[in-house]
Order: C-alpha cells, then sequence, then structure tokens
C-alpha cells in the first residue's frame, strides 16, 4: 500500500513491472524504522550469541573462559563428541524423550480437545484446570513431582504399597531403568495442554454442514471424524507436533532439576549434557560444538516448521 | 464434574458410547491433572514432622499454615529473602513486558501491512529464534553481559528475556493485525491521516486485546524462566524466584512442606492472570497456527 506513493522516476518508467531491489529497499525505506528496534534486538541478543558459538567450537578455551587464551584446534571438539560413548547414549535418551512426549501430548490433547468439543456444565471449568499445568513454572512442576516421586515418603510409592502392588516404595528416579519414563509422564503433564488448546481452536474451523451432511449421509462418529474432522485438522495438527517436538527436544528444566541426568546418564538429553559440559566442566569448546550441532537438527525441524506454515498460510488464502 | 446423568436415555447406543468414552477420558485426564497439585496443596498445609510419615496421612490430621507465614513474614530471614525474590520476578517480568510489547507492537504491524522487501525472511527469522533451546545462548550472552558489565544485573536478565519475548510477541501481534480489515486505515488515509497517525489512533487501539494477551505470555514467560537467570545472578538480594526457592531448598532439602508452599505461591500470579484473562490468552495463541 505504500510502495508507490512516490514520483516515478526514469528507471522505473523503464522497468515498471520489477523494479531494482535497491530501489524497492529505497522506496520503503519508512517501513524499516517500524521493525528496527526489533531487529537491533535481535542482532544484539541472537546474531551475535549465535556467531560466537560457531567460532568457540572450533577452539579449546580455558575454563575460566579467557577468550584471549583460547587456542584454534580445528574440529578436534566435534570428533571429541563423536567418539564419546556418551553421546549415544544421550542422543537416545532424547529420541526417547521427545518422540514418546510428543506423541503422547499430543494424543491426549486431541482426544482432550474431542471431548471439549461439545458443550456440557462445567466445561469451561475443566477446561482451564487441564491448562494449568501448562502455566506454571517448571520449576514448581519439577520440585512437585520429586516429592510425588519421593523414594520414602512419595505418594506414588504409598499408593502402590496400599493396593498390594508393591512391599516397599519403589525407586522411580533413581533407578536406570525407571527413571527416563517417569520424567517422561511429568514432561507430558505439562505439554499436553498445549496440543489441546491447539486443536481445541482448529476444531472451531471445522465447518458444520459438513458433519452434518456426513451424519445425513449415514456416517458413523468415527467415519465422520475419520472422513471430516481429521482432515479438516491435518494443518493445525502438523503445526502442533512440530511445536511440541522443537519444545520437547528443548527441555532443560525438568530432568535438570529432577534428576541433574543421573543417574549413571540415563536422564540426560543433548540439552541439559550441552548445559553440564559448559557450566558444570567448562568445556566450553565441546559445549559449543554441540550446539552448532543442535542448530543444524533445528534448522532442519525449522525449514519444516515454515514450509507448514506457509503452506497453511496458502490454503487459507485460497479458501 | 463431567457427567450429567440427568439427559434422557437415548436409544443411539453407538453415539452413547462415544460420548462416554469421551467422559470416562476427561475424568483420568482431570485426575492426572489435578491430583499433584491437589497433594502440593495437601502437602504445604502440613507440618514438617507430618509430610514425612509412611504410610501417609492422605488428609493433614492437624492442618497448619506454618509454611506459609514462615515465607510471607518479612520480620524473619526466611521471609525476607522470599519476599525479595517475589519482588525481583515482578521487576524483571514488568519490564520484560513492556519492552516487549512496545517493540513488539510496530515491528507486528510492519509485518502485516507493509511490503518492504526482506519481510518474509525477517519474519521467519523471528520466528526461527524461539525454535533455538536457550541453553545455546548462554555462553556468548554471558560473556556479551560480563562484556556490558551487567552480569548480576536485572538489566542483563531483561535483555534477554525480550530474546524469546520478543519474537512471541511479533507472532501473537502480527496473527491480531492480519485480523483487522485494511479497509480501516485506507479510510482514514483518504481523511487526511498520515501513515503513522493511521496506526496510532485507528490500528492500536483495535489491537487491545492481542496486546493484553501478549503481555500476558511475556509475563508468564519471563515470571517462569529459570536457565538465564540461574546463570546471570549470583548474588543472593538480586536472584528470581524460580532461582531463589532453588538455591534456598538446596539447602533444606528435606523441607517438603515449605518447598510445596514456595511451589503454590510463585504459581498464584501467572494462574490468576491466565484464569482472568484465558479468553486473550486462548484466542491469540491459536490466531497465528489456525487460520479463520
Amino acid at each position: 500500500m505504500s510502495a508507490v506513493t512516490g514520483p516515478a522516476d526514469a528507471r522505473r518508467r523503464a522497468d515498471p513491472a520489477n523494479p531494482s531491489i535497491w530501489r524497492q529497499i529505497w522506496d520503503n525505506r519508512a517501513d524499516y524504522l517500524y521493525v528496527l528496534p526489533a531487529i537491533v534486538v535481535m542482532l544484539i541478543v541472537i546474531a551475535y550469541p549465535i556467531y560466537y558459538t560457531i567460532e568457540l567450537s572450533f577452539f579449546q578455551t580455558p575454563p575460566g573462559l579467557q577468550l584471549r587464551d583460547k587456542i584454534f584446534i580445528g574440529l578436534d571438539n566435534y570428533k571429541a563428541i563423536l567418539n564419546s560413548e556418551v553421546f549415544w547414549r544421550v542422543t537416545l535418551n532424547t529420541v526417547i524423550w521427545t518422540v514418546a512426549s510428543t506423541v503422547v501430548s499430543f494424543i491426549l490433547g486431541y482426544g482432550a480437545a474431542l471431548a471439549l468439543h461439545r458443550d456440557f456444565i462445567g466445561r469451561g471449568v475443566l477446561r482451564a484446570i487441564l491448562i494449568i499445568p501448562w502455566v506454571i513454572s517448571a520449576v514448581a512442576t519439577s520440585y512437585i513431582w520429586k516429592w510425588i516421586y519421593h523414594s520414602d515418603f512419595g505418594v506414588i510409592g504409598a499408593v502402590l504399597v496400599e493396593l498390594g502392588l508393591a512391599d516397599r516404595p519403589p525407586n522411580l528416579i533413581d533407578n536406570v531403568d525407571t527413571v527416563l519414563a517417569s520424567l517422561i509422564v511429568v514432561n507430558i503433564w505439562r505439554e499436553f495442554p498445549f496440543a489441546m488448546i491447539m486443536l481445541m481452536a482448529g476444531l472451531q474451523t471445522v465447518p458444520d454442514q459438513l458433519l452434518r451432511a456426513a451424519r445425513v449421509d449415514g456416517a458413523s462418529t468415527w467415519q465422520a471424524f475419520w472422513h471430516v474432522t481429521f482432515p479438516y485438522l491435518r494443518g493445525v495438527s502438523t503445526v502442533t507436533i512440530l511445536l511440541l517436538a522443537v519444545s520437547n527436544f528443548n527441555s532443560f528444566i525438568i530432568p535438570w532439576l529432577m534428576t541433574g541426568g543421573g543417574p549413571s546418564n540415563a536422564s540426560h538429553i543433548w540439552i541439559t549434557h550441552i548445559y553440564e559440559l559448559a557450566f558444570g566442566r567448562q568445556r566450553w569448546g565441546v559445549a559449543a560444538a554441540y550446539s552448532v550441532l543442535l542448530f543444524i537438527i533445528l534448522m532442519t525441524l525449522g525449514y519444516f516448521y515454515v514450509r507448514a506454515l506457509s503452506g497453511d498460510e496458502k490454503k487459507g488464502a485460497g479458501a | 464434574m463431567t457427567a450429567q446423568s440427568a439427559r434422557p436415555a437415548r436409544r443411539r447406543g453407538r453415539i452413547d458410547g462415544w460420548r462416554w468414552g469421551g467422559r470416562a477420558f476427561l475424568v483420568l485426564l482431570l485426575l492426572y491433572t489435578a491430583l499433584p497439585m491437589v497433594w502440593m496443596i495437601l502437602t504445604s498445609i502440613k507440618s514438617g514432622f507430618a509430610a514425612m510419615q509412611f504410610p501417609p496421612q492422605w488428609w493433614p490430621s492437624e492442618p497448619t499454615l506454618a509454611s506459609y507465614t514462615k515465607l510471607l513474614d518479612p520480620k524473619n530471614s526466611v521471609g525476607q529473602d522470599f519476599l525479595r525474590f517475589f519482588a525481583n520476578s515482578l521487576i524483571v517480568s514488568t519490564c520484560t513486558t513492556i519492552l516487549a510489547v512496545a517493540v513488539g507492537v510496530p515491528a507486528a504491524y510492519a509485518f502485516s501491512r507493509f511490503g518492504f522487501p526482506g519481510r518474509r525472511f525477517l519474519f521467519f527469522s523471528v520466528l526461527l529464534r524461539n525454535m533455538f533451546p536457550a541453553v545455546i545462548f548462554l555462553v556468548p550472552l554471558f560473556i556479551l553481559m560480563r562484556l556490558l558489565g551487567l552480569v548480576n544485573t536485572h538489566a542483563s536478565l531483561i535483555l534477554t528475556y525480550l530474546t524469546f519475548g520478543l519474537p512471541l510477541a511479533i507472532w501473537l501481534l502480527k496473527g491480531f493485525y492480519d485480523n483487522i480489515p485494511i479497509q480501516l486505515e485506507q479510510a482514514a488515509r483518504i481523511d487526511g491521516a498520515t501513515r503513522f497517525q493511521a496506526f496510532l489512533l485507528i490500528v492500536t487501539p483495535l489491537s487491545v486485546p492481542g496486546i493484553i494477551a501478549t503481555a500476558i505470555y511475556s509475563f508468564i514467560g519471563a515470571w517462569n524462566e529459570y536457565i538465564y537467570a540461574a546463570t546471570f545472578l549470583t548474588k543472593n538480594e538480586q536472584l528470581t524466584l524460580p532461582v531463589g526457592i532453588q538455591r534456598f531448598f538446596s539447602e533444606n532439602t528435606t523441607d517438603f512442606p515449605g518447598l510445596m508452599a514456595a511451589s503454590f505461591i510463585m504459581s498464584v500470579p501467572v494462574v490468576v492472570l491466565f484464569l482472568v484473562l484465558q479468553r486473550y490468552f486462548v484466542r491469540a495463541l491459536t490466531e497465528g497456527a489456525v487460520k479463520h
């Protein structure tokens, strides 16, 4: 709306459909004033750190983080990562953590959204209660569940003993076999409301006539869902799953505060491992190299995210 | 609470099967969601001795508010610390919110309305920021803060919180601006308003619900943030609630009623904010992902 208000000059007349990029930038120069403050902040706190991380990953930096004394070591940090046994353990944990959290959160959220779609007494209250775990601090969540899982006085152990399912309270988070699953339960507790909110909003866009028409044609509840609702929600579902996957991949507080990655790395995921390498063991270079690898993974996911979003936009414009 | 037995029974057993299945599912989900929170509250009103029993007291036999009065009493040192953490969290979250909105509003408007080159690229780079975990930015931002002399200041946190507050603000607000008809501004322009006047006087008042939602969002994000605060702040009197509570209870590892009371108090402001303004909040979140 603002691009064509200036007087037309010779160059533009020569090629009115496709003015040069500099021309366009100049013509729209006032537009940039609106985004300038945002860009400046983003440059300081985002572009600079990214540049710095990449640089650090090629150096060995002393524990005190004295940058003047860093030594260039090429790809050694990357080699150190791929050669360590912990790397494969942590990667496997991360995959299990991300996939299990994402899939279960999505299914629970989808089910809740469907069940809450029809109006009934107390629906608003129920919905609000279900969303609360997503709103409160993950620090509070970690402590609440740490107490629930407590090996001597935890309520879960007590219930199991009371029901006669165990002789004495099981030790769920100090046990290599059960710790990851126990933490995933906590993570899902906190993540499924997000899927629920997104899909509830998605459900409101499914046209009622379409569903009614399906019922008139004799479709069962399941058929109406599978052939009408489910395809209609594909766009929202893709975005939700991607956002869940990214946020689960990036989890830190729950594993860090509940177990610190232990026992014997059984609940370390990439992010907690990077944090421990950097701030626990001062291995800045290796931590930075991990971060660069993480960038690459996330950029790949981000590519699909942007594509899913732009696909939505096109569909929205066409409909 | 979800069951309604007063409905007339219907013959279509199949539909009722789905409906009752849905209700049973909701009841289970409610138990999963609510029981941990109920246990937090029940524990917080026990004495330290009553909490450490096996089998546990399912219901506190002698409920007490001692943990709450200890945390909220400015006369003892525990209360002083806790109230200071609370105030620090309030300062940091409020400043972050104001800045994110002030910087995010014009940027989101430009992304929604203007056709400057690089618009799509810049918008998606802003979006992509929220895909990266805080941990990646931790070391370089720590170096940057050391360079700027901001380590151990609240300014370091506010500046950092903008890294996630701002992209979110821009994304949420752009969704709102996209849904405000452009004809309103065109009419204002015809009546002689400048482009900036049209933005400030016509569009901004209409986007107040979006601004409220963005503000709650930034506030909750900043209020709950842990990693940066744990890294940038070392002095006790500077800590925000999440870190303060963690430091505090790493020294008193067995005071579970106190820990639960602190977790409860920390959750109250954000839950109240959310419950009061949830209509804006939910709508804004989904505006960007769902086309109406």
